[in-house]
């Protein structure tokens, strides 16, 4: 029951700016522990900042976050170790093969060698990058490069894991595969929050999904919460965050016209 | 879940070494070509280690060999800590946004990016100049173990210098202030060359006795007082011997606890370089009708709007501004100060010309991977004339006012008028010759300049490409200017000065002429290239 009561997240008034505009203007939430969790919300509302400022990559401006009852600001090293992150500009390094990537992530991370050897195997194994395993990462495709990133994310077997668009670029036979690894890796306790902006997806494999719009919380709570009466979380999205329906149209008559 | 283990220290440092080597030897693997200029440079850089041991070896026994063992120590921790800024290179490990994920605490994170940066060319080397300084100026026991830690003191802070001061001009140059920390920087880059300038003058005299009261000096600057304790030693000064090395100790402490602090705040900090802090709305609109104006002056099509975009990102994109205002600062200072040590000459101007004129040497890399959307609109040689004479005319809006400033300037500041209509002229003449040299390096020896690290220029890997072009091009930039060269020295020796202000004219008509046939040889080659181009420079 510890973990119901813990939980996963725990956000209190996180505020960022980037000169004028807040980009995160004051966001409180509790993310609930074991569950898989969807943050939706437009472009540029703010997901990949707040996903930053939780994970210990961007110095908020004010606020609070705790994870796992650890606040990150506090003591950044201590929640990182509990943590894994796959963040949306994916910085890594270029220059390593996928699997020395992996060795070197693993080590850096404190596990022991052979341990790191045997996780990597089997992960690259799973996640069907076992034939390039040797090529460096920047001649990597996108889907290859958000695949070898998750590996990285998962390899010391963390609490949380926060992945910024993890399925972007992925193609369909990997997708299920991540989303088995991932169901199997919630099955066990642990915690998955992710952004998209893919409503069906979400709808998929979320059990708990927040809504953000212009950097405040505009929904939160489970699936069926959250969807409400709504035939579709999609349909739920939209009234939420204000579908502009009859916006586009009438400037663009040029576009199919007379050429 | 119980708390996860954080790597130990020594587990962490053999990762970090092995995380070094093996992104040198994939570096390698990419390309035979990067094998060889590799290769090459290890075998010159040894050879010219090799040559410098043994002359330092051949000043053991010298009175004076520390008056050269100090300054020599100081001016390597010069070059560590400035070179680096502005000359090619790329060390992925110094990257420590890379490294942000990572549950690291950061005492130890600053002692594993320590260790990763011990690997390499550049640290033998510097370490080949101390063991031979420690060789020339130790005698005794005492002072050869003194020398094993002054040396090792030196090296440490040499590397340590190096990455405190990128990282602290990365935060600057990520901040608000980026604007003023370009200048200064500039500032410290030229006065540095001069330092270098002024030691190597000294030097050529070979009498070490006169570099003594240089060394007295620099025996109290670190790294030089590390280096100084060993002669102290040998000559039974203990006391002062172990104050040279605890000072030393402590100047490397400081620095340490100085980058391991801008580290930790470079390292959670979003790239706020293109925010303008003050910019509210209104500002926003104003800069627009600005650049609206501007728009309104420069030629319609093409031309206009590739001078717009190149002269924004002058403004805007930190890099390129960074690298403007060192090149016009740069210009500037060198025969300014050249000419306070009583070294003036007005010939200096070319330095600042050349410096200027090198900007375009790359100019399809500043793009970046946005170089697709150049490519889009470039359907035949005549499209990509028009690109690179808008390119060059946006450049040439700010090289050609900037040279006549620098000519003159450099003629009152050496009072020589005379020279004056000459120097111009052939300036003139070689602001066109590097627009021409610049088409055809752009296109032959595109590199990617990372948009990550602000000091970064060259992606890994390229820096040979990026040395190559930039040299063959000054040499044939200087080359094509050869018959105004003839010219001038033909007026000057028959005695025509009056005729030298026709120089002038004549310089600005043979620099358009040669940048017209530069632009005209290379459009065609740009045009069939471009994916090579863009294969190139979106490597970053
Ligand atoms: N480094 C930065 N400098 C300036 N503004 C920024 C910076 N990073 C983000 N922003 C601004 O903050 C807002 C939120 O951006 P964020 O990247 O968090 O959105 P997002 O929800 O992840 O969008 P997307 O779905 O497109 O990924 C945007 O308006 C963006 O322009
Ligand atoms: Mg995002």
């Amino acid at each position: 029951m510890g973990q119901d009561v813990i939980p996963a997240v725990r956000i209190e008034g996180l505020w960022k700016r980037f000169g004028e505009q807040a980009a995160v203007a004051g966001i409180d939430l509790e993310i609930p522990a074991g569950q898989f969790i969807g943050l939706v919300g437009p472009n540029g509302a703010g997901k990949t900042t707040t996903l930053s400022m939780v994970t210990g990559l961007l110095r908020p401006d004010s606020g609070r976050v705790e994870i796992g009852g650890h606040d990150v600001w506090q003591d950044p090293a201590a929640v990182k170790a509990r943590i894994g992150v796959l963040p949306e500009g994916l910085r890594m390094f270029e220059r390593l093969s996928g699997r020395e990537l992996l060795a070197c992530t693993g080590r850096l991370r404190g596990l022991p060698g052979d341990e790191v050897d045997k996780r990597a195997t089997q992960l690259l194994d799973v996640l069907d990058l076992a034939g390039s395993q040797h090529k460096l990462v920047i001649d990597y495709s996108t889907g290859m490069r958000k695949k070898i990133g998750l590996a990285a994310a998962l390899l010391h077997n963390p609490e949380v894991l926060f992945l910024d668009e993890p399925f972007e670029g992925v193609d369909p036979v990997s997708a299920q595969t991540i989303r088995k690894v991932l169901e199997r890796y919630t099955a066990s306790g642990a915690t998955v929050v992710f952004s998209s902006h893919v409503m069906e997806l979400v709808e998929s494999l979320c059990s708990w999904v927040a809504v953000l719009a212009a950097g405040r919380i505009r929904a939160h709570g489970p699936l069926a919460e959250v969807r409400g009466e709504a035939p579709t979380l999609q349909d739920a999205f939209l009234s939420l965050v204000g579908g502009r329906a009859g916006a586009e149209g009438e400037n663009l008559d040029w576009l199919g016209g007379a050429r | 879940m119980s708390a996860p283990a954080l790597p130990s220290l020594p587990s962490l440092l053999g990762t970090f070494a092995h995380l070094k080597l093996s992104l040198l030897r994939n570096g390698l693997r990419q390309s035979s070509g990067r094998k060889a200029v590799y290769i090459t440079s290890l075998v010159l850089t040894a050879l010219f280690a090799a040559l410098e041991l043994i002359g330092l070896i051949a000043l053991r026994g010298n009175e004076h060999a520390a008056a050269l063992t100090v300054p020599l120590a100081v001016l390597l921790a010069l070059g560590w800590a400035f070179v680096p800024l502005f000359f090619p290179g790329g060390d992925e490990t110094l990257d420590a946004s890379k490294l942000v994920m990572l549950p690291l605490r950061p005492t130890p994170l600053v002692a594993a990016l320590m260790t990763a940066s011990l690997i390499g060319i550049g640290p033998a080397f510097t370490l080949i100049l101390f063991v031979g300084s420690v060789i020339a100026t130790a005698h005794g026991v005492a002072a050869a173990v003194i020398g094993v830690f002054g040396a090792a003191l030196a090296l440490l802070l040499c590397l340590a210098l190096a990455r405190a001061v990128a990282t602290a001009n990365a935060r600057l140059l990520t901040s608000r202030k980026g604007r003023e920390m370009a200048l200064l920087s500039g500032l410290i880059i030229a006065v540095g060359l001069q330092f270098v300038n002024l030691g190597m003058a000294k030097l050529n005299t070979l009498h070490l006795a006169r570099l003594e009261p240089l060394a007295d000096i620099l025996r109290w600057v670190p790294p030089g007082s590390a280096l100084d304790a060993v002669r102290a030693a040998g000559e039974g000064s203990y006391g002062l011997a172990a104050g040279e090395l605890a000072l030393s100790a402590a100047v490397l402490a400081a620095v340490l606890w100085w980058w391991q602090r801008s580290l930790a705040a470079v390292m959670v900090s979003a790239d706020a370089s293109t925010v303008s802090p003050d910019a509210s709305r209104k500002d926003a609109g104003r800069a627009a009708d600005k650049g609206a104006g501007l728009a309104g002056l420069l030629p319609a099509g093409r031309t206009g709007a590739v001078m717009l975009r190149s002269l924004r990102y002058l403004s805007r994109d930190p890099k390129t501004r960074m690298a403007w205002v060192s090149a016009l600062v740069i210009g500037l200072i060198v025969p300014a100060v050249n000419a306070a040590q009583g070294n003036g000459s007005i010939y200096f101007a070319f330095f600042a010309t050349t410096v200027l004129g090198m900007h375009n040497y790359n100019q399809f890399g500043q793009d970046g991977s946005a170089f697709w959307m150049v490519l889009q609109t470039i359907s035949s040689p005549r499209d990509a004339y028009a690109e690179l004479r808008s390119r060059a005319l946006a450049v040439a809006l700010i090289a050609v006012p900037y040279t006549t400033l620098v000519v003159i300037v450099s003629a009152a500041i050496t009072d020589n008028w005379r020279d004056m209509p000459m120097v111009w002229g052939l300036c003139l003449a070689l602001v066109g010759a590097l627009f021409a040299t610049a088409a055809t390096t752009s296109v032959r020896f595109p590199y990617s300049i990372p948009q990550e690290g602000a000091f970064k220029n060259v992606a890994p890997g390229q820096n040979g490409i990026a040395w190559g072009g930039m040299l063959l091009g000054a040499l044939v930039s200087a080359a094509l200017c050869t018959p105004l060269i003839v010219a001038a020295v033909w007026l000057h020796s028959a005695g025509a000065t009056g005729l030298l202000w026709a120089l002038v004219p004549a310089g600005a008509g043979y620099g358009l002429l040669i940048a017209w046939a530069g632009l005209r040889f290379a459009a065609p080659r740009v045009a069939g290239r471009l994916p090579e181009i863009l294969a190139a420079v979106s490597k970053g």
